[in-house]
C-alpha cells in the first residue's frame, strides 16, 4: 500500500501557479526526500499533503485519508515537523509537548509517558522542566522532531530538520531518522542538504513547481550521468583509449587527468572482463574506481534541464 | 469541546507568566471600584450647604439632600466605567493572545493538529472572555457590597437602579465579547499588539454616550433602554463573531498572514 499517492494535485494563488499536476506514490515505510530550490512549491506540497490548506485541483490520499473531505482523521495519522519549530517560549518543553499531544487525543498521562520516551532519545529528557525560551536552536528543532512524534503517526513530515543544527545534533537527528525508518514509519523529508538527502533517503524526487524526476538516488544517477568506472593509469592514460572502445560492451571512453573514464551499462559483471582486458594490453593499472556523480550534481542537472524545458515551452 | 478546554489552559499559563498583562488585568479594575468607593467615602456624614445648582431632575434623587444628591451623581457616573472595563480587559488578552502566536509562528503547528477552527477560535475567545468579565463582576460585586456602607439606601438604589444592572450583567460581557472579535479580526492584519488595541478604542463610544448622557441630566440608564441597547449590542456581538469566524479560517492564517 502506498502511503502517500497524489493525482495531478495543483495549488494556485490567484495568478500564480505554486503546484503544477504533482502525480506521486510513496510506498508505506519509504523515507522520501522532497528537493527543489527555494520558492518551488515544496511546503505547500506539504501544507497540501498534511490538510494543511486545500489543493485547487487533483486528488491526494495519505495512509489512507483522502485530502479534503477527511481531514480531521488525516491530522490524527500525521505528524509534521514545520519549516519554523513554533513552540510556545513561555511554556517548559513539557508543557509543549503535553499541550500538543492532548490535541492528537493522548491522555496527559500518555502524552508524558511519550515525551519522555522521545526526550530521552535525543537527549532532552534533562531540560523537560525548562522553559523553550531558553533554548537553543539545534534544542527546538530536537523538541519540535518530538512532538511530530508523539502520537505515534502512521507518516511524518519533516521540513528541514537539520537546518541549522551544529554536525553533532545534525548527526543526532539523521540517526534518529533512520531509527523511524527501522520502525517501518514513513518519512517526507524536504532538506537543501543532498548529502543528508542522499544518506537518508530510499526515494528522492526533485520538484519545480512540477515534479521533475523521481527515483532511487542510484537510478536518478544512472538515469542522467549513466554508470562508469575510472581506471588510473601510469602515464599517458590516451595511449589506452582505442584498446578500450574496440571492447563490445564499453559505450564510450574519455580521459580525464590521470584516468581513463570507461561508460558501462553494468559494471559489476563488465569490471572484471574492462580490467582483464587492460592488463592483458600491458596498461599500466594503479586504481579501479566506480564513477559516483554526487547528488548535487544529479540535482543541479535535472533542475537546470527543468529550466531549459520552462522555457522552450515559452 | 475537550479541545477548547485544553486551549484554554494553555492561554491561562501563558497568561500567568506575563507580569505586565496580569497588571493590565489587575489594576483597572482595583482602580475603577477604589476611586468611586474613595470619593463616596468623602461626602459619608458631611452637610454641605448649598453653592449652586444641582439637577436634581432625576426621580431618583427626588426628595435627596443636597450631599445625597451629589453623592447619587458622582455614583452614577463613576459607576458605569464598568462598561469600559471588560472591553479594557479582555481587548489586551486577545491582542497578545492572537498577536502574540502569529509573530512567534506558532499557529501552523497547532493547524497541523486535528483541533477545528472553531474550537481554536472558541478557546481563545473564552480564555479572554472568562478573566475580563470575571474581573469586572468580581469588581462590581466588591463595589456593591462596600457601597451600603458609605451611602444611605435612598443614594444605593440611584447608583444601583435596574439599568445600572442590565448595563453590568448584559453590556460588559457583549461589548466584551465584541471586543474579542474584532481584536481576533484586526490581528490577522497588523503584527504588533498597540495597533491592534488602538483599533478597539471605538468600544469607548457607548460608554461616552452614557457618560455624557448621564452628566448632561439625560437619564439613559432606564431599564427599557439599557434592554433595547443590550439586544443591539448582542446582534452586533453575533454579526462580528461571524465576520471574524470567516476571517479566522486555517487557509488564511497560513497563507495571508504575515
Amino acid at each position: 500500500m502506498n502511503a502517500i499517492e497524489t493525482s495531478k494535485l495543483t495549488r494556485r494563488f490567484g495568478h500564480l501557479t505554486a503546484v503544477d499536476n504533482l502525480t506521486l506514490s510513496i510506498p508505506e515505510g519509504t523515507v522520501f526526500g522532497f528537493l527543489g530550490p527555494n520558492g518551488a512549491g515544496k511546503t505547500t506540497v506539504v501544507r497540501m499533503l498534511t490538510a494543511l490548506i486545500a489543493p485547487t485541483e487533483g486528488q491526494a490520499q495519505v495512509v489512507g485519508y483522502r485530502v479534503g473531505s477527511e481531514d480531521s482523521a488525516l491530522r490524527q495519522h500525521v505528524g509534521i515537523l514545520t519549516e519554523t519549530p513554533g513552540l510556545y517560549d513561555r511554556l517548559t518543553a513539557l508543557q509543549n509537548l503535553v499541550f500538543f499531544a492532548q490535541l492528537y487525543n493522548l491522555s496527559v498521562q500518555r502524552a508524558k509517558q511519550q515525551a519522555e520516551r522521545y526526550l530521552r532519545m535525543l537527549d532532552l529528557w534533562e531540560r523537560r522542566n525548562d522553559k523553550v525560551s531558553g533554548f537553543s536552536k539545534g534544542m527546538r528543532q530536537k523538541l519540535a522532531i518530538v512532538r511530530a512524534l508523539l502520537h505515534e503517526p502512521e507518516i511524518v513530515f519533516l521540513d528541514e530538520p537539520t537546518s541549522g543544527l551544529d554536525p553533532e545534533a545534525s548527526r543526532v537527528v539523521r540517526d534518529f531518522i533512520k531509527e523511524l525508518h527501522a520502525e517501518g514509519r514513513t518519512i517526507f523529508l524536504t532538506t537543501h542538504n543532498l548529502p543528508e538527502a542522499d544518506e537518508l533517503c530510499d526515494l528522492i524526487g526533485v520538484f519545480r513547481t512540477q515534479l521533475l524526476q523521481v527515483g532511487t538516488p542510484d537510478d536518478l544517477r544512472a538515469g542522467l550521468f549513466g554508470r562508469g568506472t575510472e581506471v588510473r593509469v601510469a602515464g599517458d592514460p590516451a595511449l589506452w583509449v582505442p584498446m578500450a572502445r574496440a571492447l563490445s560492451f564499453v559505450r564510450n571512453v574519455a580521459v580525464r587527468e590521470d584516468a581513463l573514464v570507461i561508460a558501462l551499462d553494468d559494471p559489476d559483471t563488465q569490471n572484471p572482463p574492462l580490467v582483464q582486458a587492460l592488463v592483458q594490453a600491458g596498461a599500466p593499472i594503479r586504481a579501479v574506481a566506480p564513477i559516483v556523480h554526487s547528488l548535487e550534481d544529479v540535482y543541479l542537472q535535472l533542475v537546470d534541464n527543468g529550466d531549459k524545458q520552462k522555457n522552450a515551452v515559452k | 469541546m475537550h479541545r477548547v478546554f485544553i486551549i484554554l489552559q494553555k492561554e491561562w499559563i501563558e497568561i500567568r507568566q506575563q507580569w505586565t498583562l496580569l497588571f493590565s488585568i489587575v489594576l483597572p479594575p482595583i482602580f475603577l471600584t477604589v476611586l468611586p468607593l474613595f470619593v463616596l467615602a468623602q461626602f459619608k456624614g458631611t452637610n454641605l450647604q448649598t453653592h449652586g445648582s444641582v439637577p436634581l431632575n432625576y426621580p431618583s434623587m427626588q426628595g435627596m439632600t443636597l450631599n445625597e444628591a451629589l453623592q447619587a451623581q458622582i455614583g452614577m457616573q463613576l459607576s458605569i466605567m464598568y462598561v469600559l472595563l471588560p472591553g479594557i480587559i479582555t481587548s489586551v488578552i486577545a491582542s497578545y493572545s492572537i498577536i502574540g502566536e502569529k509573530t512567534s509562528q506558532t499557529l501552523e503547528p497547532v493547524l497541523a493538529t486535528p483541533i477545528r477552527t472553531w474550537e481554536l477560535l472558541l478557546g481563545k475567545c473564552l480564555a479572554a472572555l472568562i478573566p475580563g468579565v470575571g474581573v469586572t463582576w468580581l469588581s462590581g460585586l466588591i463595589f456593591l457590597l462596600i457601597l451600603p456602607f458609605l451611602v444611605d439606601q435612598r443614594v444605593f438604589n440611584a447608583i444601583v437602579s435596574p439599568g445600572w444592572l442590565v448595563l453590568f450583567l448584559l453590556w460588559s460581557p457583549l461589548l466584551a465579547l465584541i471586543a474579542i472579535a474584532v481584536m481576533l479580526a484586526v490581528s490577522s492584519r497588523v503584527n504588533d499588539a498597540r495597533s491592534a488595541q488602538q483599533v478597539s478604542a471605538w468600544l469607548i463610544v457607548p460608554f461616552l454616550a452614557v457618560f455624557f448622557g448621564q452628566l448632561a441630566g439625560v437619564q439613559v440608564l432606564g431599564p427599557a433602554f439599557t434592554l433595547i441597547v443590550a439586544l443591539i449590542l448582542a446582534v452586533l456581538a453575533i454579526v462580528v463573531l461571524w465576520v471574524t469566524v470567516r476571517i479566522f479560517q486555517r487557509e488564511t492564517i497560513l497563507t495571508r498572514w504575515k
